[in-house]
């Protein structure tokens, strides 16, 4: 975290504080035997929250640098309790539960802001039903959904079936146990349980506490395997999603929100409808759009080769509204534009393609630094300098500065590369000139 | 005057920054507030053009 810039140009003073990860990145050898053993589950937000990690993680598999971290909100020994297992079995010794912050100076010539962008936060459209509606996900959450290193392994499951299957393992589980607790009333009482409610719904055996309560019992237990094969029937009944609507402009071009158009979400829901399509070919995907802004290289082609070849359904016309129906099949209502005709559409799963947004915290790493951010809060540049701040010596790329796609994130950042290599050089020159000339003076 | 350059932000364009300074012979330091460096397009399943994975 970058705590003060002080300077200009060619010499700057960063104060950066290194947050502890409570395990010492020498010795840590990314094995995972911890996470393994970790007690504490919770919610992955590197997969979007479809998914669980544990309190001791590594954001991805393949991140870099390879090695574990502690999460101190959730670990189980920072909160108090009694726990150290993850000490316990790291056969590397690297856990260091009281390692600290380490604040360093660095001293440089030139800054580059890639600070990235956040998703628009689909809520704030109600009519659209995201997080309202359990079929109703963002292109991000898709993206894992249809990622085979994913929560699903790459089957687009949806996440009202995700969560049924959560529940059906939870009330198994809890079914498990009240079955146990029958059998200990049996074996006590040496008869059946349903011998023993025949007998007691008869009036047979005279009330008492204890049979009242393994009466109590053995209705919730049968009460529960009832709800639990519902569920299971209606688990059944669902395979992966092959109907998918994807709603583009979700937040942007939307004068209630952002004017700007997000430039990337076209292609990325063709991208998206494609990859489904490619994994299971019974896919319909239709791709709700006021138009598709394919402009770059090889764009164009590829919007007609999903059209053409993979039989993806462009629809023209903006979404007015997502229902859903018995079944939390999400029902799409759009006004189709070609034939001036009020539709709606059930599908499996609806796709919001959210725009791109300034990140949260911008005004602060604008005010650290000390440039201005525009209009859009995204950092201020002119139209000839694209990579320039409003600070000399402090630099910009990909979508800190605007909306952009991948290939153009790459290139901007190696033209700001280039950009801070110039003031680096060409202070090295001035000094030397200066250094020369002070040696020998005229 | 120093030599170094700060870069914040450990994304796609903060990486490809830094390999190309590196590259030039400088010395980079990369802030990222995540525990690994990726940033978003980590997240992606597979990249345009040619649908391949994106890690």
């Amino acid at each position: 975290m970058v705590e003060k810039v002080t300077g200009s140009k060619g010499d700057f003073t960063v104060i950066v504080r290194k947050k502890a990860r409570y395990v010492n990145e020498d010795l840590c050898t990314g094995c995972g035997a911890c996470a393994e053993k970790c007690p504490t589950t919770v919610p992955d937000d590197y997969e979007m929250g479809l998914g669980n990690r544990k309190a001791i993680y590594r954001h991805y598999a393949q991140g870099i640098p390879s090695v574990f971290c502690i999460d101190p909100d959730y670990c189980r020994t920072f909160q108090g309790k009694k726990c150290g297992v993850c000490q316990k079995i790291c056969q590397a010794k690297a856990i260091d539960y009281k390692q600290e912050d380490k604040v360093l100076e660095l001293k440089v010539g030139a800054i580059i802001l890639a600070t990235g962008y956040d998703l628009f936060d689909a809520t704030r459209i109600s009519e659209y039903g995201y997080g309202r509606l359990a079929n109703v996900v963002n292109s991000m959450e898709f993206e894992r959904l249809s990622s085979a290193s994913g929560p699903t392994e790459g089957h687009v499951k949806r996440p009202s079936d995700l969560r049924d299957h959560n529940l059906i393992k939870t009330k198994e589980k809890s079914l498990k146990k009240s079955t146990r607790t029958l059998a200990k009333y049996e074996k006590k009482h040496k008869m059946s349980t349903a011998d023993f409610y025949k007998q007691f719904t008869a009036g047979n055996i005279s009330d008492g506490d204890e049979f009242e309560k393994w009466v109590k019992q053995y209705e919730n237990v049968r009460e529960a395997t009832r709800k639990l094969e519902e569920l299971k029937a209606r688990a059944e009944k669902f395979d992966i999603a092959t109907r998918l609507a994807f709603i583009q402009c979700v937040g942007s071009r939307d004068f209630r929100f952002n004017k700007y158009c997000s430039s990337y979400c076209c292609m990325h829901s063709i991208k998206e409808a494609m990859m489904a399509k490619d994994h299971d070919a019974r896919t319909e995907a239709y791709i709700f759009n006021m138009d598709l802004r394919t402009v770059g290289k090889g764009f164009e082609e590829y919007k007609v080769r999903g059209a053409e070849k993979l039989g993806l359904h462009y629809v023209r016309g903006r979404v007015a509204e997502i229902t859903q129906d018995e079944n939390e099949n999400p029902i799409i209502w759009y006004e189709e534009t070609t034939s001036q005709e009020v539709k709606s559409l059930t599908v499996d799963l609806a796709v919001l393609a959210v725009a791109c947004e300034a990140p949260r915290g911008i005004e602060k790493v604008a005010e650290l630094v000390g440039v201005a951010l525009d209009h859009n809060r995204f950092f201020k540049t002119a139209p000839l300098n694209p990579l320039d701040t409003t600070v000399p010596g402090i630099f910009v790329c990909g979508c800190a500065q605007g909306p952009v796609d991948i290939p153009e994130s790459v290139a901007q950042a190696s033209s700001a590369a280039s950009r801070a290599a110039e003031v680096i050089w060409q202070s090295t020159i001035e000094y030397g000139e200066s250094h020369w000339k002070k040696k020998n003076p005229e | 005057m120093n030599k170094d350059i700060l870069i914040i932000g450990g994304g796609i364009a903060g990486m490809q920054a830094s390999l190309d300074l590196g590259d030039m012979g400088l010395q980079v330091h990369l802030v990222e507030k995540l525990t690994c460096i990726g940033g978003k397009m980590a997240q992606l399943d597979k990249t345009f053009p040619t649908n391949d994975c994106a890690i």
